[in-house]
């Protein structure tokens, strides 16, 4: 166990240098989209703990990310504190959150929870018009500035603050799988295995389904609250536009085409989530151009998509093609 | 558990080969591209807007852009600059600076513009400003009446176009004092950085107001808030109504105040943002007979001025080149940005780089022609566009009138600071033949 586990290690820090290392190779864009799809990894590995593995769902984690989001931003402004420290303010507040969503989910299941976060993903985001300090439909900037110098001496040349965003985000992102990974291969994982597999047979157990199932939300939204104070950062600021709810349903989505049970193919759906505009803008430039067709074509390819796995493969691509291997 | 294992390491091989490809995808653009300055070739040169297509505050601005594409497509039938087509990209925001932020990326990393022209909003620009700094792309004639967007220091790539907010309701305050003394008057202001604005304008020059009432921006598509509004105004006592917001807001204060019956009964004052008429007739038919009557200030000549030479060549360019669209103030506010952007590209020579474009404003710029009456303030040292406006009396079709009488255009000119306001009279560049720029 322990030998595989520092092989993993090593594998993950081999990952991340060379990602960080590809980063000086490529286009501003391409350094841009591979931020979002690290943020994205981590809002879709948030939901594959809480739905795949803890059997609850969650259709508002949009404002868990705006929780983290305002409130990394709110300590970055007001507090000064350094933005590690800003993200991490961002993911606790959110956890809080989620902590008391969970108590209530906890008692809900099925589409109940899933109508109780839905209101949650509507409503909360449009409280930053009613307080000022939230600034509004306008948002609160938010900018941690360049790369320290250390960092960009060492690697050469023009480094820019997108590519300080891409290496922030894709620690993070790595940080968070590492994290997830060895949380479910832990008594907790196991645990909550077992409550979304049987629940009365985890009761009779003597697991607390209760308790177990908050813990997971807590979790989760920890996570949805660091990917939404890395998605302001990316963006440059908080604005309740930024968390709408397609965003909540996009990284359910990115999430169900992962497989909803499969922590590393939160990766793949990321990377679908970024594809599809890209791959739609190229589509609608060659269709002549129309700005309608590349805006609304995206949202059209991911719910076909997103009704195709449902149908075809509701486990997620993969895994789906495994079991038929083994019938 | 195995085959959960093997998933995994699939699954990430899928990824990485993603991740790969996405790289790679990337590469030759960078290895091949040409020495020149982004966004321009031997035969084209490429700009940007961002502008809302969509959400509530697209009825209006929404036509901006193809205005604009029109002058640009008519520019380069007849040559082009310098032999260069122009291209505009248009990109909609909704109105949301997080949309503005992620199509402005999209502008300058993907499309990667030369130039950004007219973007809109307030907000929406300060949201990219940072990125825009940053990377040094000159962003022309924001298609907004903040005055911090003068500010060469904050803003060194941005130049402002319209007069400011600021400029605006000291104006107005101006104008109140001069023609409506003892009113009572409500202001509705949209609460952003440009109502704000506009708020510290009439603090300058002394105007009170029996009541004052923000709206979020959004807010004006929701009938219970726009008879919150009503509410107010008529709790207040007001009988004159300032409205400090875009069209669509506009559109449903007076529709609004149409419902309850107040019809005759308001005098209103619209800022130039919010006294489209075409949009407010389009948006609340309804509310029409409410805009007779109703004052505006504006900068640029009435869009339904055909005796006016800027307004006639555009309305001629808009029938050729801009099909099926009716020559509004939304159309004029486009191609008079376009023509002043031709100019500026023709004064950056016929290797035109980013730095002489800027370059070229700051000595050329206040010699430009544009319908605009007041005069263009650009410089080494500031970035302010016209500085002053003209009141005019809307009819029910929607035509503006000068309040002293057809033709005679009044300005009020002043500053984004302590200055007095000004009246003065108009001196504008003559329209460039055929409204083709031989700068």
């Amino acid at each position: 166990m322990r030998k595989s586990k520092s092989l993993s290690a090593l594998i993950f820090l081999a990952i991340g240098l060379f990602l960080l290392g590809l980063s000086n190779f490529v286009d501003e864009l391409r350094v841009y989209q591979g931020a979002q799809i690290a943020v994205y990894v981590i809002a879709i590995s948030s939901i594959i703990l809480l739905t795949g593995y803890s059997g609850q769902i969650s259709l508002g984690h949009g404002a868990l990310m705006a929780i983290g989001g305002y409130a990394a931003v709110l300590s970055y402004t007001y507090w000064h504190v350094p933005f590690l420290i800003a993200f991490t303010i961002g993911a606790l507040a959110a956890a809080l959150g989620g902590f008391i969503l969970g108590m209530a989910a906890a008692r809900l299941s099925g589409p109940y929870l899933a109508g109780t976060t839905l209101a949650l993903a509507v409503g909360l985001p449009s409280l930053a018009n009613q307080f000022h300090i939230l600034g509004g439909e306008q948002g609160l900037s938010f900018d941690i500035g360049e790369a320290p110098k250390w960092i960009a001496n060492k690697t050469g040349g023009d480094f820019t603050q997108y590519k300080w965003f891409f290496w922030v985000s894709v620690v993070c992102a790595l940080a968070t799988i590492w994290f997830i990974k060895n949380l479910l291969q832990s008594r907790f994982g196991r645990t909550w295995r077992a409550v979304r597999g049987n629940p009365s047979a985890a009761a009779l157990s003597g697991i607390n389904i209760g308790r177990s199932k908050v813990l997971a939300f807590t979790v989760s939204s920890a996570l949805a609250g660091l990917a939404g104070a890395l998605l302001a950062m990316l963006l440059g600021l908080v604005a309740p536009m930024a968390f709408t709810l397609t965003l909540s349903f996009t990284i359910v989505t990115g999430a169900v085409l992962a497989g909803v049970t499969n922590l590393a193919g939160s990766i793949v759906g990321a990377v679908v989530l970024v594809v599809i505009p890209e791959f739609t803008d190229a589509v609608a430039t060659h269709l002549g151009g129309s700005e309608k067709i590349s805006a609304n074509l995206p949202g059209l390819i991911t719910s076909v998509l997103l009704i195709l796995t449902v149908i075809f493969a509701p486990n997620g691509p993969k895994l789906h093609k495994r079991k038929k291997a083994n019938n | 558990m195995l085959v959960h294992r093997s998933t995994k390491r699939g699954a990430f091989t899928v990824a990485i080969a993603a991740v790969a490809a996405l790289a790679v995808s990337a590469l030759p653009a960078q290895a091949f591209s040409p020495r020149s300055e982004t966004g321009v070739t031997s035969t084209t040169i490429k700009l940007g807007i961002t502008v809302p297509l969509t959400g509530a505050a697209a009825p209006g601005y929404n036509k901006v852009p193809y205005g604009m594409k029109a002058y640009f497509d008519y520019v380069n039938d007849n040559g082009g600059v310098n032999g260069r087509k122009i291209q505009l990209v248009i990109k909609d925001d909704a109105y949301s600076p997080i949309l503005a932020k992620s199509v402005t990326n999209d502008l300058i990393l993907k499309d990667k513009v030369f130039a950004l022209v007219g973007t809109l909003g307030t907000a929406n620009n300060e949201a990219t400003t940072k990125f825009v700094n940053d990377k040094g792309v000159p962003r022309l004639f924001v298609n907004t009446g903040f005055s911090g967007f003068a500010n060469v220091k904050k803003y060194p790539t941005t130049y402002a176009l319209f007069p400011s907010y600021f400029m605006e309701a000291k104006a107005i305050g101006g104008y109140l004092a001069d023609k409506l003394p003892g009113k009572k008057v409500a202001l509705l202001y949209q609460d952003d950085d440009f109502g704000i604005d506009a708020l510290s304008g009439f603090a300058q020059v002394g105007t009170s107001f029996a009541v004052k009432i923000p709206y979020a921006s959004g807010s004006q598509a929701d009938p219970t808030v726009v008879g919150k509004w009503i509410t107010s105004i008529v709790a207040s006592g007001a009988d004159t109504v300032v409205v400090f917001g875009v069209t669509s807001a506009s559109a449903a204060a007076l529709g609004g105040a149409y419902k309850a019956g107040l019809a005759g009964k308001l005098q209103w004052i619209l800022g130039s943002v919010g006294a489209d008429p075409t949009t407010i007739k389009a948006v609340a038919p309804t509310a029409m007979p409410l805009l007779n009557g109703a004052i505006a200030a504006s900068f640029l000549p009435s869009p339904s001025d055909s005796a006016d030479e800027y307004v006639k060549q555009f309305q001629e360019i808009n029938a050729q080149y801009n099909k099926g669209a009716t020559f509004d103030n939304n159309v004029l506010v486009g191609m008079n940005a376009g023509m002043l952007a031709v100019q500026a590209l023709r004064a950056a020579g016929a290797t035109p780089t980013r730095a002489k474009l800027m370059a070229a404003l700051n000595s050329q710029g206040s010699t430009f022609a544009s319908a605009g009456f007041a005069p263009l303030g650009w410089s080494k040292t500031s970035h302010a566009g016209y500085n002053g406006y003209w009141f005019g009396r809307l009819a029910a079709d929607g035509s503006q009138t000068p309040v002293d009488g057809a033709g005679k255009y009044v300005l009020y000119t002043t500053d984004s600071s302590k200055g007095a306001v000004v009246k003065s009279t108009i001196t504008r560049p003559a329209m460039p033949a055929k409204g083709l720029p031989t700068n």
